[in-house]
This record gives C-alpha cells, sequence and structure tokens, in this order.
C-alpha cells in the first residue's frame, strides 16, 4: 500500500486544482464585502440600544456564533428555496455559489458586527467631544474621527475573520458548488488517490492563507502609521 | 412546501440522543489539545533547537488550512503510515480495525494543540516578568515558578479564548459527518433524508448547537468569574 503513495501526482494535480482559486476567491470577497455590509447594519440597533431591534440582532449574532457553518450552510440552501417556494419563486436551479455566498455572507456579517462595535466602543469619548468642541457636527465626528480610530483597532480582529472565512469556503463542496475541493472531489473519484489530492489542497489552502496574512499585515503596518512605535509593532 | 414543526421535535429527539458521542468529540481533543499546547508553547518560548521550528511549522500548518483537510489527511494518511509499517515489521496488523472516530479525534486533537499552543503562548507572555523574577528572588526554581505563578496567572487571562476553542471544536465536530461519522450533523442528514424533510432537521440541529454553544459559554462564565475573583483590585 505504501507503495502506492504517488508523489508526482500531487504535483501534478496542483494545476488543475488552482485553475478552481477564482471560484473559492469569489465566495471570499463577495461574502466578505456583503458582510461589512450587513455588519454595519446589524452593528447600528446595539450601538445606538434601538428596543425590539437590538434583541432581534442580539439573537441573530449568538444564533450564527452558536451554531457549526457547516449547519448554516445547509440550513440556507434549504430554507431559501422553500421560502421562495411559498411565494411561487422557483430558485431550484439557481447555482450553489450564490447560496454558500449567503451563507457566509449571513456568518461574516454576525462576526463583523461584533467587531465594528467592540472597536467603535474602545476609541475615547472625549475624542467625540474634542470634536464638538472645535464644531463638527455629530456626522463629521464619526467620520472624521471617530471612524478611522475604529478602522485601526477593528482591522486585526476582522484579519481573524477573514482568513478564517477564507478556510470555511472548504465546505462549499458539500452543496455541490465546484470550487478548489469540490474539483477535488471529483478528481479522487477519477484517480482513487485521496491522500495525494488532499494534500495538495492542503498545500494550495495553506500557500493563499500565508499570502492572505502577509497581505493583510502590511495593511495593518499602514493603518497604523501614525502611532508610536512601540504600539504600532505590536 | 410548507414546515412540518411538529417534525422538528420529532427531530430534535432523534438527534439529540447522539449529544453525549459530540461531546465525547470535542472534549477529548480540546483536553488533549491544551495538554499538547502547553508543551508546544514552552519550546517555542525557549526557542529550543530543532523542535522550536519544526513546531512553528505545526502550529502555522495546523492554523493555515481548514479542518476538514485535517481530517482527510489523517484518514487517508494514517491507514497507509500504519500498513506500511506492519508490513515492514511482518505483523499481522490491518489498519481496517481502527475505528474511523479515532482518525477525527486525532485530527482535532493535533488541531486543538495548535490554537491552544498560540492562546497559552499569548497568555504565557502576558504575565509580566517581573512575577518571574519575584518568584526566583523567594528561591523558587524556574518550574515551580511555573507551576504556582506564571500558569495560574496565564490560564485565567485565557479564559475566554479557550472558550472560543471549545465552541469552535464543538462546531468542528459537524465535519466528522464527511467520514460518514453518525454524530449531531451526521445524524440530523440521516434523519432529513429518511423523511425527505431537510429543512426541518436541519433547524432541529442548530438549536442543539446553540443550546450546546450557550451552555458551554455559561459554565465558562462561572468558572472566569471565581479564578478572576482574587485578581480584581490587586492591592
Amino acid at each position: 500500500m505504501a507503495n502506492d503513495f504517488d508523489f508526482m501526482l500531487i504535483a501534478d494535480v496542483l494545476p488543475t486544482l488552482l485553475q478552481y482559486l477564482p471560484v473559492t476567491l469569489e465566495i471570499l470577497v463577495f461574502s466578505i464585502l456583503f458582510g461589512m455590509v450587513l455588519g454595519i447594519v446589524v452593528a447600528i440597533p446595539k450601538l445606538l440600544h434601538i428596543p425590539v431591534l437590538k434583541q432581534l440582532v442580539s439573537i441573530y449574532i449568538s444564533y450564527i456564533r452558536g451554531t457549526p457553518i457547516l449547519v448554516q450552510l445547509f440550513l440556507v440552501f434549504y430554507g431559501i428555496p422553500a421560502v421562495l417556494q411559498s411565494i411561487q419563486i422557483d430558485v431550484t436551479r439557481v447555482n450553489a455559489i450564490y447560496f454558500v455566498i449567503i451563507t457566509y455572507t449571513f456568518s461574516n456579517a454576525a462576526a463583523f458586527a461584533e467587531i465594528f462595535r467592540a472597536a467603535i466602543l474602545t476609541v475615547d469619548r472625549g475624542q467625540i467631544e474634542a470634536a464638538y468642541s472645535v464644531g463638527l457636527s455629530r456626522k463629521q465626528a464619526f467620520i472624521r474621527i471617530v471612524l478611522p480610530q475604529a478602522i485601526r483597532v477593528a482591522f486585526p480582529n476582522m484579519t481573524n475573520t477573514m482568513i478564517s472565512s477564507l478556510k470555511d469556503t472548504s465546505l462549499a463542496f458539500s452543496i455541490g458548488v465546484m470550487d478548489m475541493v469540490g474539483r477535488g472531489e471529483t478528481l479522487i473519484a477519477s484517480t482513487t488517490r485521496a491522500l495525494e489530492i488532499y494534500i495538495a489542497l492542503s498545500i494550495l489552502y495553506y500557500v493563499i492563507v500565508v499570502l492572505l496574512e502577509k497581505l493583510l499585515k502590511r495593511n495593518e503596518r499602514y493603518l497604523n502609521r501614525y502611532m508610536q512605535k512601540e504600539l504600532a509593532t505590536s | 412546501m410548507t414546515i412540518d414543526i411538529s417534525f422538528i421535535f420529532e427531530a430534535f429527539q432523534e438527534i439529540c440522543k447522539v449529544l453525549p458521542l459530540t461531546l465525547f468529540m470535542t472534549f477529548t481533543p480540546v483536553v488533549l489539545g491544551i495538554l499538547i499546547g502547553i508543551v508546544v508553547a514552552f519550546v517555542r518560548i525557549q526557542n529550543i533547537k530543532i523542535f522550536a521550528p519544526l513546531l512553528n511549522f505545526y502550529v502555522s500548518f495546523f492554523r493555515g488550512t481548514p479542518i476538514i483537510m485535517h481530517i482527510m489527511l489523517i484518514y487517508f494518511g494514517i491507514p497507509i503510515v500504519v500498513d506500511a509499517i506492519a508490513q515492514a515489521l511482518k505483523l499481522s496488523f490491518d489498519s481496517n480495525t481502527i475505528p474511523i472516530l479515532f482518525f477525527v479525534i486525532l485530527a482535532l486533537t493535533l488541531s486543538a494543540g495548535a490554537y491552544a499552543s498560540e492562546i497559552i503562548r499569548a497568555g504565557i507572555l502576558g504575565v509580566p516578568k517581573g512575577q518571574l523574577e519575584a518568584a526566583y528572588a523567594v528561591g523558587l526554581t524556574f518550574s515551580q515558578a511555573m507551576r504556582r505563578f506564571i500558569l495560574p496567572q496565564a490560564f485565567s487571562q485565557s479564559i475566554p479564548n479557550f472558550t472560543n476553542v471549545f465552541i469552535g471544536f464543538l462546531h468542528a465536530t459537524s465535519l466528522a459527518f464527511f467520514v460518514s461519522i453518525k454524530e449531531l450533523t451526521g445524524v440530523a442528514t440521516i434523519v432529513a433524508s429518511v423523511n425527505l424533510k431537510f429543512l426541518e432537521a436541519f433547524i432541529a440541529v442548530g438549536l442543539i448547537y446553540w443550546g450546546v454553544s450557550a451552555i458551554i459559554e455559561w459554565i465558562a462564565h462561572r468558572i472566569e468569574k471565581r479564578v478572576t475573583a482574587y485578581s480584581k483590585g490587586g492591592i
């Protein structure tokens, strides 16, 4: 059995699997962008203490944090068609990738909402008062003073969310999306060599995660460029 | 299609039966992972030659790849290694006799070890260096200082992070269904496809995970309150 292990196959399938990287990145980019927008919307009721909405948002965040992404994926995949069918819209032929993007958007939004909220709350109250004292309006104070500082605080946590979201894309194949893992599954079926294919997939994910981490780290340094050195490097 | 509320309840009861298995699959890896994490964190902090770079790679690889990959690599990889060793030693041992659950727990343990080591490392580095010096000053050895001063403080600081790891690995057990283990998600898919009621089954399993996560958070909160009781208002 050990002699059967085929090192060359790993190298052979890497280019094939890499062709499906755009699908993985498409899921990642859209779910992060939509997730950020939805995250801001979700964070507002808690920040402004809007009754009822605040409780609903808390339940939503708690549910997303309390359930595996795989279960969320299945719920969206089976739930949305069922809901839409009751109002006579048929989505059974829609590409599964949309369900994946919807699920990860919901999931990322919950994470981003908490990150944004925490980051905004870390900005010192005195900063806003200072902004008012020089004659800025509430909106101006928020956009020019609070937001830039909050983004700096939020960024490392956003990085973590993006990285784990990238790793979560590996589950998209479970509802039939042809991403890198989905293509890997078909290669396993045709070559009957599971270990080699999974090694190849792991290498790809590892390299992409490391690259994404490097990229985000550079951004973080840029956001911290006005901070004192010792704080900025931490 | 209408949602069959009573079936959610039925599925809920059916799926709940495998909750002990899921809890076992969560606790074993996390507890073993914390033990691995302590060792790994020490080797990396002390920068021990040869081992430190190896363990750096271990931590970075396991944190940089999806957990489903760890399960698949172990599930397909270990039998090949075991059979090769058995063949070389002329043992009549067949890897087919190893239960799949063992592979899943091994994969999750290695994964948890990588995450835990980073938490413990951050926890140890978070304790002020003066604490260690103070311990030396009263004549404690390094291992005594670690056990009595540094680690207890490091752990109490790390509780929120460990809670996240616990909940994260509770959720990670849902991946075991890909290697056909009948845990919560696995049973949910079975119940769903037997009755052709997918949505209801996944609503039920979602509620179970949510409830267990909430209980873990509640327990962690209680523990945190206890351990940090003495660290408030230091002087």
